[in-house]
């Protein structure tokens, strides 16, 4: 394609096929490594071993596999709630910080993200464990006399998922406050407002679309998160992705793990429609416009 | 229904005493003392950096002064933190609040008082209507033009009656047009509301027109505080002489009587034509360009000078000389008042003695 047909005719504005063509590649992967994929997958689950519907029935009719749901939506809620109280201070400090306070802070919050998953997750098996540091530290100042049972709980997967996915509610919150000019902070001053008062009326409401946005990205991957909550959670109390790994892998009811697949597909798509709607999401990447 | 004023002067008095701000080793402001009456419209004028914008965000509450007292109306403010001050400002870049509507924002300081939400509408109304935006509260701050955005900042500012009004470069974002418009609607509203209004500009003729008393600044000090023609007839110093306007700056020998200008020109100084005493030796003759004449070579007490250039400019004329010596001469004439001059013509230049002002010398450093 010719550089006049890349652009629009005022020369700045990509035209229709400049767009197309940029995003070839990634649509290109998308269907190659995600679409594809998931709807054969899919599809297993309504055409194994007959065509049926039975997959679904099974997950829908059976307790066990609704409180798997429950429990996965619950503590994906809770990781989120968790991660927006925790992570609001840090962004912002953030976006408050200059020099090379700024960059410290920056690197805390990167650092951590760029090492593996399994590697954060690991670290707090080894805090969390029998004679870890937290129990070696609760003992020595005397809030319990034995080891507490901590490793393999819901309260270690919340904790554990929480750490790993902060980045992803920090730096979308970070953005938002960042681009707030500190004008309208002396702005809200001026008329009369204190710290707190400015803070809720003015900052916060500016930054709401970081803050859903960032929530939007921490719920949606805990959902489907898998890693952290095999190596921490307790057997007993899975949650959906362990569920599909292990009637994939140990049971090999390949049908039945779509099924599974289909239905937290259904509902992360529902979800994300559903914020989408009231939330704009267009507005929501990269602060308001 | 506009925000209604009282019929007295109901403006605040500003005493700025001794005011000092250091930012680390950088004395921003320097032992600044300025009084400020009741109901006046006073002007900051400087070059970047000269602590302008520092002083008016001291008086606003955001910059902690080093040392030194702000006083409103009596009142100790030095340190009071600026949502207790009660004082209005408006911004350089509007600040709008983007998520409330126009009513939303002229009535947060409202809000923030605890007024009523009934009462609130009421006289932000009242306040959109005193800038002319009567019926456009429904809007969000993105759908109006840059003026209006700074009318509704204007609206935020006088809707709760403060005594005081705290300008910062606002008019700088605007086109000239728009900006000479508001410039015309502040003072309209100055005069109506009888706020006292501090206004920092680095805009030398928005300071001239809009203010009463202009404050000039330089690296932190103040340099003179006068009324707009006293500050460009009268400058108290060198400075301010060049700062304001255009000036010849010719230098000159000062022998208690005359001061001689380089290639024999001479001329006589008397008392008023000094701001300060100037004792003998190397001084400096200032000169509004619109004040020297042109007169034919080696005319009685005219000084020589040759052509340079003549710019022409419709209504006016600058011609460019220069002395012997090398020192450049600007005149400044009307058109028709401009006989044919060519470059390098050797002429006379004549000065009224009230025109010039003498400067000693060492003040130029």
């Amino acid at each position: 394609m010719s550089a006049a047909g890349f652009f629009e005719a005022d020369g700045r504005r990509l035209s229709r096929g400049g767009i197309m063509l940029l995003m070839a590649p990634f649509f290109a992967l998308i269907l190659f490594a995600f679409l594809y994929p998931l709807l054969s997958l899919i599809s297993i689950s309504f055409l194994e071993p007959a065509p049926t519907l039975d997959n679904y029935q099974r997950v829908f009719e059976n307790p066990v596999y609704a409180r798997v749901l429950m429990r996965t939506l619950r503590i994906a809620v809770l990781v989120t709630l968790l991660s927006l109280a925790l992570s609001f201070p840090v962004a912002l400090a953030m976006a408050h910080a200059r020099g090379p306070k700024a960059v410290f802070l920056a690197a805390c919050v990167l650092l951590p993200f760029w090492s593996s998953v399994l590697v954060r997750t690991a670290a707090w098996a080894v805090l969390l464990q029998r004679n870890g540091l937290i129990n070696q530290g609760l003992q020595a100042i005397g809030l319990t006399s034995e080891p507490l049972r901590l490793l393999y709980t819901q309260g270690a997967v919340v904790i554990a998922m929480t750490h790993v996915l902060m980045p992803f509610m920090v730096l979308p919150i970070y953005g938002a406050l960042r681009n707030i000019p500190p004008d309208y902070g002396r702005a809200a001053a001026i008329c009369g407002a204190g710290p707190l008062r400015a803070f809720w009326e003015v900052t916060l409401p500016i930054a709401m679309p970081g803050v859903i946005g960032g929530s939007i990205l921490v719920f949606l991957t805990a959902l489907g998160f898998f890693i952290t909550p095999a190596l921490l959670g307790s057997p007993q109390e899975m949650m959906i992705a362990t569920l599909i790994s292990q009637q994939m892998r140990e049971i090999l009811d390949w049908p039945f793990a779509a099924a599974l697949v289909g239905v937290l597909t259904l509902f992360v798509t529902a979800v994300t429609l559903a914020f989408s709607r009231v939330f704009r999401f267009d507005r929501m990447m990269g602060g308001h416009t | 229904m506009a925000v209604e004023a009282a019929p007295q002067s109901r403006g605040a008095s500003i005493e700025i005493e001794h005011l000092d701000k250091y930012f680390g080793a950088v004395r921003a402001v320097d032992d600044v003392s300025l009084s400020i009456a009741a109901g006046e419209f006073i002007a900051l004028l400087g070059p970047s950096g000269s602590g302008k914008s520092t002083i008016l965000m001291s008086l606003a509450g955001f910059e902690r002064p080093t040392g030194g007292r702000i006083l409103i109306d009596g009142q100790d403010c030095t340190y009071l933190p600026p949502y207790k001050r009660n004082i209005g400002m408006v911004f350089q870049h509007y600040t709008l609040f983007p998520h409330l509507s126009v009513m939303d924002n002229v009535a947060f300081p409202l809000k923030m008082r605890g007024i009523s939400k009934a009462e609130r509408r009421r006289q932000a109304e009242a306040a959109l209507e005193t800038v002319r935006l009567a019926g456009y509260g429904q809007r969000m701050p993105k759908q109006l033009s840059g003026g209006q955005q700074q009318r509704v900042a204007l609206a935020r500012a006088i809707v709760y009656r403060p005594r005081v009004l705290l300008m910062d470069e606002p008019l700088s974002a605007l086109d000239k047009n728009l900006r000479e418009e508001m410039q015309l609607e502040i003072k309209r509203l100055h005069s109506e509301l009888g706020l006292t209004v501090v206004f920092v500009t680095h805009d030398q003729s928005e300071a001239l027109t809009m203010a009463d008393r202009i404050a000039i600044l330089k690296s932190g000090r103040l340099q003179q505080v006068s009324p707009a023609r006293e500050l460009y007839e009268r400058p108290s110093n060198l400075f301010t002489a060049s700062f304001i306007g255009e000036m010849n700056m010719l230098p000159a020998e000062w022998d208690g009587r005359t001061a001689s200008l380089p290639g024999g020109g001479v001329m006589e100084v008397g008392a008023k034509s000094m701001i300060d005493p100037v004792g003998p030796g190397k001084s400096v003759l200032a000169i509004r360009p619109e004040r020297l004449s042109i007169a034919a070579p080696d005319s009685a007490g005219s000084w020589p000078a040759t052509v340079c250039d003549v710019i022409y400019a419709g209504a006016g004329t600058l011609v460019i000389a220069e002395m012997p010596g090398g020192t450049e001469v600007r005149v400044r004439l009307p058109s028709n008042a401009v006989g044919s001059l060519s470059r390098g013509e050797a002429i006379g230049l004549t000065c009224p003695p009230d025109a010039a002002l003498l400067y000693s010398a060492e003040q130029a450093t």
